[in-house]
């Protein structure tokens, strides 16, 4: 590029303004916002089976849909289990134990749930914008999801 | 261009926690990932959504990127997967019943690559003349705003004689071409401009 003659030089960089102008300021802000996540100490949980999209293949094959919606979260530590029936959303952890689960949404909102002794809970009402869980057990255990939007 | 200190320095500073570090990557890659996701004709909401995903992605792969300048690469495809994450779903919701074609589904990985060394090319000439001299920058930004600016209407707002418009803008472009962020795409540039002659590639 240091070769390239001026008026080369100048449309390159009108394009390069160009483009810049055309993002929206909101869709920069939100990149800046992600940061925030970026001190949660907690161990990540892939996703590791979604009905939605492992089940697709078996229910062509049997010629019927799932009328539940069933997600897994796996870490080394700990796996959540997610299933949306009607209008709640239950939750297993395994190896199951008690615990505290927060529910993160996008706009930044945090509400919190218990889990029971045998690592049951409940999200209600299930959040219409994509949210994300970490829950933390006695043990010490701290295990953040990926965004889920049901 | 991969190996552009900067980015690699961005990367390293954000991964320790530097807000001020991630901004600027943010800043400086924000149109790359927006470019690609009206490649894939998404609308704005659907553009927040990918857009999310991949910060968030990246805010968790910060310290895990093993190859910090390789920083792009990975922004580029990661968007491109959202995106197609996003058509998808769409598309089995009908929503977008016939608008949803091949050209949509399947955006050739020539064009995301090329996306690529345009987003790099761009961060450079942008960072290049945030760093010029403010004279500079008002100038060369009547030159190359759409319409242009004729010499007389730049006379009449910067109060520069219409005979000095073309030696103060040959100067200009010197400083920009002189930049060190255009330094650093230099010898990136060279290997692209080989690798796009190549049959094929």
């Amino acid at each position: 590029m240091r070769n390239w003659d001026d008026d080369r030089l100048l449309a390159a960089l009108g394009q390069a303004l160009k483009a810049r102008e055309a993002v929206p300021s909101w869709f920069i802000q939100t990149g800046k916002s992600a940061y925030a996540w970026h001190d949660i100490d907690a161990e990540l949980a892939q996703l590791t089976y979604d009905s939605d999209r492992d089940q697709h293949a078996v229910a062509v094959l049997r010629s019927e849909t799932a009328s539940i919606r069933a997600l897994t979260f796996t870490s080394a530590h700990l796996s959540l289990e997610l299933e949306v029936t009607g209008n709640s959303l239950l939750g297993q952890l395994l190896p199951p134990r008690a615990g505290e689960l927060e529910i993160h949404t996008r706009a930044g909102g945090i509400s919190t749930t218990e889990v029971d002794e045998i690592g049951c809970f409940s999200v209600d009402p299930i959040p219409d914008s994509p949210f994300r869980l970490r829950c933390r057990t006695a043990d010490g255990t701290d295990v953040l999801t990926g965004w889920v939007t049901f | 261009m991969r190996d552009d200190p900067h980015v690699v320095a961005l990367v390293t500073r954000a991964s320790e926690g530097n807000q001020d570090a991630w901004n600027e990557l943010v800043d400086r890659y924000g149109t790359l990932v927006y470019t690609i996701c009206t490649r894939y004709r998404l609308n704005n909401h659907d553009i927040e959504d990918v857009g999310q995903n991949v910060w968030l992605l990246l805010v968790e792969q910060l310290g895990k990127l093993r190859e910090p300048a390789a920083l792009p690469g990975w922004l580029a495809t990661t968007t491109a997967r959202e995106c197609l994450r996003v058509v998808t779903a769409a598309s089995k919701a009908e929503r977008l019943g016939t608008r949803l074609d091949d050209s949509v589904l399947f955006v050739d990985d020539a064009v995301i690559d090329e996306e690529i060394l345009v987003a790099e090319r761009n961060a450079a000439l942008r960072v290049a003349f945030a760093e010029l001299p403010p004279h500079c920058r008002r100038l060369l930004s009547m030159l190359v705003s759409d319409p242009p600016h004729s010499y007389a209407e730049i006379h009449g707002k910067l109060g520069i004689a219409v005979g000095s418009i073309g030696p103060q803008r040959a100067r200009c472009l010197e400083r920009l071409r002189r930049s060190d962020a255009l330094a650093a795409l230099g010898e990136g540039e060279e290997k692209i401009n080989t690798r796009g002659g190549e049959p094929g590639a």
